[in-house]
């Protein structure tokens, strides 16, 4: 078993996306490339249609998970990316992304 | 029309008029309706399929719009690995289409299969299989919009037999909006007032500016804010040409091989302001010393280079053409004469230990350095310079001359031996008009020399100037500086270029003397057609200045004894 830094957390990594092939592989790698363990990892439609939700448990320092996430969220087919300690604010989140996506389809329209 | 065809068209239809490829099985549905669009489509055929994806490199640099390649699967696929990851880090718009084994075969360790999706997830900006004829125009549009948008990158097409002999209709498709991607952030007014205050109130500014300013077309409004701040700039690598070399605020080249004054300048600024760069570690030295004492600015267009290596004051995402205008407008006519005497003086200090025995040594061999001048020298400043990866690209990065933007082409981040041959090839090919003058290592030259097939064919007019020294002479400095002159596998025997220009039917001169550089050069480019420089220079050379590995910025070797 993994001995854990003083400084690393337990976070759970939000990925809103499109529904894309090869997707998954890429956003795990992405973590792979930084010797971050995948603790537990979960696929499932979100609560917006045509939008997935890849969660992602990860061992990781603050910084580190900050700039995994920012490379996540800079994959073409991910809406938006979050990290959070806890797991209390999918409400929230999910407003957000609904947010996000009717801003970005307005500005397409005007 | 098949899949093969729609591809075609959408080709087309983006202005994708040169394709570098390799034909093999599972694309010889799209090859075969190549042979039809010989009037519309120019379909370079390449000796090995790394050397079709630096082509396209080299081309895409020049023309500042996606290079297309063409692959088969498997072997072919896979060749192309290198060039896809080579552009990836370096910024380079690239869609790289290829070919596939049948829908139903997927999976199966079919003949000349492989998992390009999962081979290339790590190393594309993205990717995409094709699997029927009906998703083929919407893809290459898609692929097109993303490889030149936001910060450039490589594009995969993994395209199915299926894909290609299937039967749709083509509907021409364009795309400039995809829901999850936002390729041109804009920074708030607030940031842009926060950063033009930070530069007014700062006494010793200092610019370093990367391929960025290229890729976002800001060289104008580069030079612009540069002269209104009275700010001086040094370059990366993959900057240099972004501003004439003669412009008062250029000073130089910043990392390993660079000039003093921006390296020794960047312990001494109060403001660091980076504009389109990345803080690669042979531009920033020991990264827990790097600027320490100064405030920093980083402008970019990526989200996820901002605060990834150096921590910043003021992150400003945004283009960099954009921003820069934008801060030109917001900040204070100044002059700072000061602080813009000290490049002159670290200037004058590098000439004197570094540059004059580079160019004017006693006697001895021919140094890289004095070839290098001899090239800029001969063509003005005004050629397009390509290089390899070696000793010889540092010397072509120092001592080349620049008047023109888009004109240094040399990988950077992968630092790719063999790019510099195809990459040459295909920016001769994008800017027919211009000189295009490659600089290689015996090294190099070697590892994708099959290019000269190339050459041969299409009547690519590249000049060739080897840098011959019978070394891997970047490995051989290491060894000398660091691992005890302990020269383990870097002596390298070269074969008789002559013979083999010859066999190519290249023209060719071997250069031993110095005496015999001038005119040999001369010949060289009044010589129509390619020419390979076969250029016999010193053997146990070092480039230098050089900041040792593990050492900060200002840490600087002058030569194998003198540190400033
Ligand atoms: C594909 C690849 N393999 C190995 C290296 C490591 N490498 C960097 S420079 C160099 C030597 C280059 O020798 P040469 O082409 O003769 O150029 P020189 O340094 O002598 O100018 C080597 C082996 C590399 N950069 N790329």
């Amino acid at each position: 078993m993994k001995i854990h830094g003083d400084n690393e957390n337990l976070y759970e990594v939000t990925a809103y996306t499109e529904d894309s092939l090869g997707l998954l592989y890429s956003i795990s790698g992405i973590f792979a490339r930084r010797s971050l363990d995948i603790y537990k990892l979960l696929c499932y439609p979100s609560a917006i249609e045509g939008v997935f939700k890849i969660k992602v448990y990860v061992w990781a320092t603050p910084d580190l998970i900050r700039q995994a996430v920012l490379q996540i969220e800079k994959k073409v087919d991910v809406i938006k990316a979050y990290f959070e300690i806890d797991s209390q604010r999918s409400k929230r989140e999910v407003a957000e992304v609904k947010d996000i996506l009717r801003n970005r389809e307005e500005l397409k329209t005007n | 029309m098949t899949g093969a065809e729609i591809l075609l068209e959408s080709l087309i239809a983006q202005g994708a008029e040169t394709v570098f490829g390799y034909p093999g099985g599972q694309i010889m549905p799209v090859y075969d309706k190549l042979y039809d669009y010989g009037d519309r489509i120019r379909h370079i055929l390449v000796r090995h399929e790394q050397g079709a994806v630096h082509a396209a490199q080299g081309y895409a640099r020049i023309k500042g719009a996606p290079g297309v390649v063409m692959v088969t699967s498997g072997p072919g696929a896979t060749n192309a690995l290198t060039g896809i990851a080579d552009a990836l880090i370096d910024s380079t718009p690239l869609v790289v289409i290829a070919g596939q084994v049948p829908n139903g075969a997927l999976g199966t360790d079919a003949f000349q299969e492989t998992d390009y999706i999962g081979l290339t997830a790590p190393i594309t900006k993205w990717n995409y299989q094709i699997r029927s004829a009906e998703d083929v125009a919407h893809a290459v549009a898609r692929a097109f919009y993303i490889a030149g948008s936001g910060r450039p990158g490589p594009v995969v097409l993994d395209m199915t037999k299926d894909a290609q002999v299937g039967i749709a209709e083509y509907v021409p498709a364009k795309c400039d909006f995809i829901r999850s991607y936002q390729p041109c952030p804009v920074p708030d007014d607030s940031i842009l007032d926060r950063a033009a205050r930070m530069i007014d109130a700062a006494e010793r500014p200092l610019v370093v500016f990367g391929h960025g300013v290229m890729l976002s077309g800001a060289e104008k409004e580069l030079a612009a804010f540069l002269s209104k701040g009275d700010i001086p700039a040094g370059s990366t690598l993959l900057g240099l040409s972004c501003l004439d070399s003669d412009n008062p605020h250029f000073i130089g080249m910043v990392g390993m091989h660079g000039n003093l004054a921006p390296n020794v300048m960047t312990q001494q600024c109060d403001l660091l302001i980076a504009v389109g760069m990345r803080f690669d570690d042979r531009v920033t030295g020991t990264l827990s010393s790097y600027a320490c004492q100064a405030k920093k600015i980083h402008i970019d267009i990526d989200p996820a280079e901002l605060d990834k290596l150096v921590r910043v004051d003021l992150p400003v995402l945004g283009d960099a053409r954009y921003v820069l205008s934008e801060l030109t407008a917001r900040i204070r006519e100044v002059k700072r004469p000061e602080w813009m005497m000290r490049p002159i003086m670290e200037a004058s200090v590098e000439k004197h230990k570094v540059i004059d025995p580079e160019l004017h040594p006693a006697g001895g061999m021919l140094k890289q350095g004095e070839v290098v001048a001899a090239v800029a020298e001969a063509c003005g400043g005004n050629a397009v310079i390509v290089t390899d990866v070696g000793q010889h690209q540092m010397s072509a990065a120092r001592y080349s001359r620049f008047h023109n933007s888009r004109s240094m082409i040399t990988s950077g981040g992968l630092g790719t031996m063999g790019f510099g041959l195809p990459a040459a090839i295909g920016a001769k090919i994008a800017a027919p008009e211009r000189t295009v003058c490659l600089f290689v290592g015996d090294g190099g030259i070697q590892m994708t020399i099959q290019e000269l097939g190339t050459i041969m064919q299409e009547g690519t007019g590249v000049k060739i100037v080897l840098l011959d020294n019978n070394w891997l002479g970047n490995v051989r400095q290491w060894q000398e500086l660091f691992f005890g002159s302990r020269y383990s596998f870097t002596r390298m025997m070269n074969p008789d270029y002559s013979a083999i220009a010859a066999a190519y039917g290249i023209a060719y001169k071997r250069v031993e003397k110095r005496g015999e550089l001038a005119s040999a050069v001369r010949q060289m480019f009044e010589t129509d057609g390619a020419f390979l420089l076969d250029v016999h220079v010193e053997e146990a050379f070092n480039v230098f200045p050089m900041i040792p590995p593990g050492k900060s910025v200002d840490q600087i070797m002058l030569n194998e004894t003198d540190w400033i």
